[in-house]
């Protein structure tokens, strides 16, 4: 009863989006005005279908219903509710119904919310994401059915996934990226209808850079949210191994990144149209090939789904968005070309654009590293391996770059810079450079790399605070306020600006804890027996008893776990240990983590004598480590408070508050 | 010369959608084995009753080493029968080698799923695992008669793949 | 602010010159043990390096490595005893120079081309470029008006 709701349900979702298409297709070819409302309520109505099929299937799972034969092969009697719940996401089918969920969100939120604006465009992009979101309808029916029945009905089920019932992050990570990649179905579809429509304009470039901000917030969070759920759950203590599966988020989040940057020098200096909208094309195609590496079984990851027939069906989707999106944009190549002021080699917008150079430098590094091994098979039939190793080796120079380069544009002006204004804001950031590093090698800091890193992002860091200092020094002098009033005020009223500058603060601290986490961590072997100790950094661990026993919330799962105390800077308990699932043949690790501001202990259990009781750990103690997701959650802030909605009277040229009308200041706060 | 840009899109679709479509029915975590056409790894190690067996005794005759593991389920499970049946009918000698595994536990599966009788090595480091280039159970090779590696078997043996393989050391069934 | 370049330089020039300048510690064979570790691939993890693993196969070849170098090999052969069994496939950074250079190529073209750009739209103002987007939709509108 409940899967044949879910079904039908995922059949009338393709309906409506079917209908959609056709309607907003015609509305756009000049049609009938009331199609756009009936083409938006379809769409909506697809919303609904899909929030049908995935509470269906939430149902089938907390009921622990194995007829359907994604809940026998996901669940058993015994997985509790949480974990059922989660498991909606954790397999193929069930992740494409999630999605399929957020991505016809996305489509309504964006078609209300310009229901009374943009006429020529609206149609068309509703067009655009009907085909996008019928496509996911279609998956659901044909080659990836959520719903299919299996018979006979086992009694119990297989269990889901080891690895993703282990921590409370799987609840978070997953629904964040996926907000990221179905949301830049938006931007696409704005870029096609500006392609058809011939509407690519200021006004288009303005709509986009919020629609384009929002999802990469969202994927900037589930990468960080991602990143830590690795950590806190695989043992191996490092947070990134340019899996496939993390290639995937990373590449749609660098042109994403690239278009934010290049947003800001076409709406400032015209021109860069074409630029623009390939960056939109090629964000929303990456998130579709990102997928299909996951999700076709075509590279090797430590989280492929299980090999299906979605495959091909994905493959033609990139062909066709691709194909599709080059050629609108070859046809209107003409009328796109030219525009936009010139400027000097040093300007403020010659940094934007090199930026975007070294991001898409970035993404042909990672999508080259990721499909190498597919181009090697293809063409002489060797197997390679393309792992941390070379991908650290070529991207960490260009993201050394990025990281110049952030300081450097901010305080270089638009148009064209004088070697004086070069050498008068340069002066400050290098003698804190220069200092910080003098002061973190005193301290003991030996690491070039780590010591290299720390000087950069303390120069960047006196970049950005003295343009903020600046900034609120000149309102405060002309209209005689606080300087926390005056900062608070700036920044409210350079939403975009001074966000930005957030983003990049939060930037720098991953930056810098990367270098430092990934430079100086420490780890050792050592096998010990109760009441035994080992030391590593300024920590000592002791193995106070080894237990064996059920798992409380599941019988069927097996824990050896080590109980342990540490002592050094602080001191506690720790609780490391192997689960044996039934569905899994080897024992899953589940590290022990002490996390703090300065440096965590982290502890994995490796091998036990349950005779003896003698226990192997792995220790490492890793500096700066949470600094990575506080960054993170800094770039989130920065980029919430750049996307807020502002009073559309408040929204005037970013640069110049002066030039505003005192009373639409007083009430815009 | 105008209609030249309307090459971008075939010369961007085309490459892509054929290195994508490559990797359809192929295992990306498969390997082609740098043994193939070598000598074999030599060995010396003890079977499940505890008696040393080396290779040099097998010199002059064409044999299979078969990698396994009780865990290996169902995978080593589907192909026991295959490898049982080529050492009782084709009479080719088969080492089974036993990895990443307890003594007992291999045991228990040799009694659970049948034992044909061929000798079964514990490779308790794994070192022969490794001399064979082996990532996980289960894995086969094939020796020719003068010591050469022939063919390797990535993944579970069917009946087709074993008289294939077999073929490839001069063993018919 | 001259002064402050001067003496933020003149810390980073020194620092520089004391960390290139201090006699490098030899590496143990420890340390290069840990260093091969890292660039081969564990046979049975998920793309983790045997550094980074402790799987049966990461613990032994760990100790291959270990014994290999007390026997005298350099890292060259260490790499190619596991070459010689796994193919190239075992590290985790292909050998061949050209898919490290490539990237490197790809950035150094982009920010040429880019230069190239901005030269040629500071110098050459062409006539198309300074017909703003709105007109030359109207010539545009006007030229298929015709057309029709």
């Amino acid at each position: 009863m409940i899967p044949g709701i879910g079904h039908a349900s995922v059949l009338l979702g393709l309906a409506l989006t079917a209908y959609a298409a056709l309607v907003f297709v015609l509305a756009g070819r000049g049609g009938d005005p009331r199609l756009v409302r009936s083409g938006r309520r379809a769409v909506i109505g697809s919303f609904a279908a899909a929030g049908i099929g995935c509470a269906a299937m939430m149902i089938s799972l907390l009921s622990h219903d194995f007829s359907v034969l994604y809940v026998a092969e996901n669940n058993a009697t015994t997985t509790p509710p949480f974990i059922s719940a989660i498991s909606l996401w954790a397999a193929l089918e069930g992740s494409i119904l999630f999605w399929t969920l957020l991505a016809t969100g996305w489509a309504s939120l964006v078609l209300w919310r310009h229901r009374d604006r943009h006429p020529v465009l609206m149609p068309w992009v509703g067009a655009t994401l009907a085909l996008v979101n019928g496509f996911f309808f279609a998956v659901l029916v044909w080659p990836g059915n959520p719903f299919a029945l299996t018979s006979p009905v086992a009694s119990e089920g297989l269990g889901p996934n080891a690895l993703l019932q282990n921590h409370p992050f799987m609840a978070l990570h997953p629904p964040l990226l996926y907000l990221g990649y179905t949301g830049f179905a938006v931007p696409f579809a704005f870029g096609i209808a500006a392609l058809v429509t011939r509407r690519l304009d200021e006004e288009w470039l303005r709509i986009v850079r919020r629609w384009t901000l929002v999802p990469w917030t969202f994927l900037t969070l589930g990468i960080t949210a991602g990143a830590w759920w690795s950590y806190e759950v695989l043992g191996w203590g490092g947070y990134w191994a340019w899996d496939p599966v993390e290639n995937a988020a990373l590449l749609p989040w660098l042109t994403a990144t690239a278009y934010l940057h290049s947003a800001m020098v076409a709406e400032r200096r015209g021109g860069l149209r074409i630029w623009t909208v390939a960056l939109v094309i090629a964000t929303f195609t990456l998130t579709l090939v990102g997928t299909f590496l996951t999700r076709s079984g075509v590279v090797a990851s430590v989280h492929s789904f299980t090999q299906s027939a979605i495959g091909p069906w994905f493959l033609a989707a990139i062909l066709l968005a691709l194909a599709g999106g080059l050629t609108l944009l070859v046809w209107r190549l003409p009328e796109l070309i030219g525009g936009g002021r010139p400027s000097g080699m040093v300007s403020r917008e010659s940094a934007f654009l090199l930026n975007n150079v070294l991001f898409l430098g970035l993404t042909f590094a990672v999508l080259f590293g990721t499909l190498l091994p597919m181009l090697v098979a293809a063409t002489s039939g060797a197997t390679i391996s393309v792992g941390a190793p070379w991908f650290n080796g070529v991207t960490v120079p260009i993201f050394i770059a990025l990281l110049f380069l952030m300081g450097i544009g901010p305080a270089l002006p638009w148009g064209a810079a004088s070697m004086r204004t070069v050498r008068q804001r340069f002066g400050l950031p290098l003698l804190v450079a220069g200092v910080v590093a003098v002061a973190a090698f005193a301290l003991g800091l030996r690491a070039p790399g780590p010591l290299g890193t720390l000087a950069l992002a303390a120069a960047v860091a006196t970049i950005m605070l003295d343009e903020v200092v600046r900034g609120a020094r000149a309102r405060g002098r002309t209209r005689g306020e606080d300087p926390a009033t005056a900062t608070w005020r700036l920044a409210t009223r350079n939403r975009r600006r001074y966000g930005g500058y957030t983003v990049h603060l939060g930037v720098l601290v991953m930056a810098v804890a990367v270098a430092v986490s990934s430079g100086m961590a420490l780890d050792r072997t050592v096998t010990l027996g109760p009441g035994e100790s080992a030391s590593i950094g300024a920590f000592s661990v002791t193995h106070e008893r080894l237990i064996v026993e059920p798992l409380a919330s599941d019988p069927r799962v097996i824990e050896t776990r080590a109980e342990l105390t540490y002592a050094g800077q602080r001191s506690g308990s720790l609780r490391t240990a192997l689960r044996d699932y039934p569905s899994s043949p080897t024992a899953i690790a589940t590290p022990a983590v002490s996390t703090s501001l300065g440096e965590d202990l982290y502890v994995t259990l490796l091998a036990s004598d349950p005779v003896s009781g003698t226990v192997t750990l792995h220790l490492f103690v890793n500096p700066l480590v949470v600094w990575i997701w506080i960054g993170g959650a800094i770039v989130g802030l920065g980029a919430t408070f750049a996307a807020w909605p502002e009073r559309r009277s408040v929204r005037v040229g970013a640069e110049q508050p002066q030039a505003m009308p005192d009373a639409a200041q007083a009430e815009g706060a | 010369m105008r209609y030249l840009r309307w090459l971008l899109i075939p010369a961007v679709v085309i490459p892509l959608g054929w290195l994508l479509f490559t990797g359809f029915g192929r295992d990306p975590t498969e390997l082609t084995s740098p043994l193939i056409g070598q000598p074999a790894p030599e060995w010396r190690l003890r079977n499940l009753d505890g008696d040393l067996v080396a290779s040099v005794d097998l010199v002059g005759e064409p044999y299979v080493v078969n990698f396994w593991a009780s865990w290996c389920i169902p995978a080593c499970v589907d192909e026991h029968p295959v490898l049982a049946d080529a050492y009782e009918n084709a009479g080719v000698t088969v080492v089974g080698m036993t990895y990443q595994d307890t003594v007992i536990d291999a045991q228990v599966f040799l009694a659970r799923y049948g034992d044909a009788g061929y000798e079964q090595l514990f490779d308790e480091h794994g070192w022969v695992a490794i001399d064979f280039g082996v990532t996980g159970p289960p894995e086969t090779y094939f020796v020719d008669a003068d010591g050469i590696v022939r063919a390797k078997q990535f993944g579970p043996l069917t009946p087709e793949l074993m008289e294939e393989h077999l073929a490839t050391i001069g063993v018919s069934p | 602010m001259r002064w402050a370049s001067v003496v933020g330089i003149g810390l980073l020039a020194a620092l520089v010159a004391i960390i290139l300048l201090r006699p490098a510690p030899p590496a143990t064979a420890a340390d290069r043990a840990e260093a091969l570790a890292g660039g081969l691939r564990c046979p049975d993890c998920a793309g983790l390096s045997v550094a980074d693993s402790h799987t049966a196969s990461a613990v032994e070849i760990r100790r291959q490595i270990d014994e290999l170098l007390a026997g005298g090999a350099s890292d060259a052969e260490v790499r190619e005893h596991f070459t010689d069994r796994y193919g190239e496939w075992v590290l985790l950074s292909p050998s061949a120079p050209a898919w490290w250079v490539l990237p490197f190529v790809v950035v150094i073209g982009g920010a040429a081309a880019l230069a190239a750009w901005l030269v040629r739209r500071r110098t050459g103002t062409s006539p198309v470029a300074s017909v703003s987007a709105e007109e030359r939709r109207l010539l545009h509108d006007e030229a298929e008006a015709l057309d029709a």
